[in-house]
């Protein structure tokens, strides 16, 4: 029988998630998330740093775009390919400057309670970048690199 | 000598099946008349975990706070934030905050957003820091429960 090779297009899949802006949501849709991604990692490291970068990303998303407002909506998707896994997340605050949110850290001067959970995406994301004011986040991170 | 103990792990459903195995926080104090130290074991987050740690820190007058994140496996930005927050305050008060012990990935967390170099820390567990950190999965060795 012969089996034709699958192409790139049809390896990628994708998922869309919508979650309340509110702290308490917060846990649950993380998880939400982690239970789509998790047959896809291939060691635990990798697990850890989605589970931190997620954590990070939506608390972002729930105290700055929402005002911890659960009549607001957090909108993300997952799309994941032989090469990477690629993470959008939405929300529908006014947006920020993410450059200026971790200069204090970066400088090694953030003695404040917040500004360090972009810092800890980067580190942990191959690519972290904000569109749309700040609005919209895209995370990417090889999968090759990181197995 | 642990005289007290916050222990937020172990959901059960109705029938007592436990749906979380992974130990979200357990904070022991051992309290001497000058010194409390509060021994942290599971992760320090965003939410119950950190408000829990602030409480229990917050409530102590000791001249002498120490902190120990020897199990401490998993620490987020905010749990950062609550260390800088914790060493503020013990300032304002005139307490000593001191951490010890703290495992190799709090001690990487605090060295790469420059926390160590505040933060009165000691016996932390040699973090091995390099320059390019990016695609490392450095966080590979945070879990260890």
């Amino acid at each position: 029988m012969h089996v034709t090779p699958r192409t790139e297009e049809q390896q990628r899949i994708s998922k869309e998630f919508a979650f309340p802006g509110d702290a308490e949501s917060l846990a649950s849709s993380r998880q939400a998330m982690m239970d789509f991604l998790t047959p896809y990692f291939s060691n635990e490291a990798q697990e850890i740093d989605f589970f931190l970068t997620l954590q990070e990303a939506l608390a972002n998303a729930v105290f700055h775009g929402c005002q911890n407002d659960p009549s607001k909506t957090i909108q993300c998707r997952i799309e994941i390919d032989p090469s990477a896994v690629v993470i959008t997340i939405r929300d529908p605050g006014p947006g920020f400057d993410p450059y200026g949110a971790t200069q204090a850290t970066e400088e090694g001067t953030n003695l404040t309670t917040y500004g360090r959970g972009i810092f800890l995406m980067r580190s942990l994301m191959d690519e972290v970048n904000y569109l749309h004011r700040g609005t919209e986040l895209h995370l990417r991170k090889l999968r090759a690199a990181s197995a | 000598m642990g005289l007290a103990g916050v222990n937020l792990c172990g959901l059960t459903n109705g029938n007592g099946i436990q749906l979380r195995k992974k130990r979200m926080l357990r904070v022991d104090i051992h309290a001497l008349p000058q010194a409390a130290t509060l021994r942290c074991t599971g992760r320090i987050v965003l939410g119950m975990e950190s408000e829990t740690l602030r409480c229990m820190a917050e409530s102590r007058s000791e001249a002498s706070l120490i902190l120990d994140l020897s199990e401490v496996h998993t620490m987020d930005a905010a749990g950062l934030g609550l260390l800088a927050e914790l060493h503020c305050m013990a300032l304002r008060r005139n307490q000593a905050l001191r951490i010890v012990r703290a495992s190799r990935p709090v001690c990487e967390l605090m060295a790469l957003t420059s926390l160590h170099a505040v933060l009165d820390v000691s016996d932390c567990e040699e973090a091995e820091l390099d320059g390019d950190r990016k695609g490392s999965c450095f966080a590979g060795r945070y879990m260890t429960a």
